[in-house]
């Protein structure tokens, strides 16, 4: 009569197979290959840094029309609240007449945006090209 | 391999011979293969693992703060490079669930045992289908001779973190392996 026994592998077996992982040897080339490597990457030009001289008077641009954008934004809210009387928010007087317009300061904000759209493309092309 | 070498040739490097890099490289292409290919299985992808990770260690150079032995910055270098490049694309091994591990080919040698290959085999594959955090301590352990501060920093992560992902990781080898390698073997009462 047979009795059957597991055999469980212990932490000892474990240690042992992993640790006799098989080596294996660089190629002949590798190290070559390497240096080589390395060498093209010394002799390649430094990254281009970033033109912020250049790029200034785009960002102010880009800040102001932001800053004009949440202004608009701002009035628009205070106007929607106006119209329930109990939420009624006089506009700030020193806010530029567009503000208080309708159809026509619509047009004249879409206007802006085109033309700020227009300037950034124009921009951004001229200093892709490099004319500076 | 000296430190002292390691160091020469780095400084020699940061001052503008790019050529003494060759020394760096000779001296630590074999272990950074070697690591490459047990992330990936596949000694072509090893190669080019090792030769990014020297790249990047070539670009890296001046960051080496000589409070950490030139190896270990090395080690750890390449070590994230290989987990972030395994994540990006993972190796063909890696795929293999636990629980979809086939048994051994031939799963009984003559004394009733598994045969040596197959039972290495059948261990290294449970290894490759352990989760990622667990099989790159494994990895590290075994990789430095089982020192846990030298995988702990090539993984950068806690000494204490490394040890409880081994403690679990051998947890969960212990938890399959037993039904694959429970042999039966008949013994005369």
């Amino acid at each position: 009569m047979g009795r059957l026994i597991g055999r469980l592998i212990k932490d000892e077996e474990i240690d042992l197979i992993l640790s006799r992982e098989d080596e294996i040897l660089p190629s002949s080339g590798f190290a070559v290959s390497v240096m080589d490597a390395v060498r093209r990457e010394a002799a390649a030009p430094p990254p281009i840094p970033f033109p912020w001289k250049r790029a200034l008077p785009g960002l102010v641009v880009a800040g102001f029309a932001l800053a004009l954008v949440l202004v608009a934004i701002v009035v628009a809210i205070a106007r929607r609240a106006s119209i329930t009387p109990q939420f009624s928010m006089p506009l700030p007087s020193v806010m530029p007449p567009i503000f208080h317009g309708g159809i026509e300061s619509a047009a004249i904000w879409t206007a802006l945006a085109l033309l700020v759209a227009f300037v950034s493309v124009k921009f951004s092309m001229r200093m892709a090209s490099g004319r500076g | 391999m000296s430190a002292s070498d390691d160091q020469t040739d780095v400084e020699t490097v940061l001052a503008g011979d790019i050529s003494a890099f060759e020394g760096i490289v000779r001296r630590w292409q074999g272990p950074l293969i070697n690591l490459a290919y047990r992330f990936c299985h596949d000694r072509g992808r090893a190669e080019e693992l090792a030769q990014e990770a020297f790249l990047r260690a070539y670009r890296a150079l001046g960051q080496w703060r000589k409070d950490a032995v030139f190896s270990t910055w090395l080690f750890a270098l390449a070590t994230n490079l290989y987990r972030s490049e395994l994540r990006r694309i993972p190796a063909r091994t890696a795929s293999v669930s636990l629980d979809d591990i086939a048994e051994p080919a031939d799963a009984r040698a003559s004394d009733g045992g598994l045969e040596d290959h197959d039972r290495d085999l059948a261990v290294r594959r449970a290894v490759g289908a352990l989760p990622a955090k667990y099989r790159e301590a494994l990895m590290l352990f075994y990789f430095h001779d089982m020192d846990v501060t030298t995988a702990a920093r090539s993984l950068g992560l806690p000494e204490g973190t490394v040890k409880a992902r081994l403690f679990r990781g051998r947890e969960i080898l212990r938890s399959k392996l037993p039904q694959r390698l429970a042999v039966p073997r008949l013994k005369e009462a």
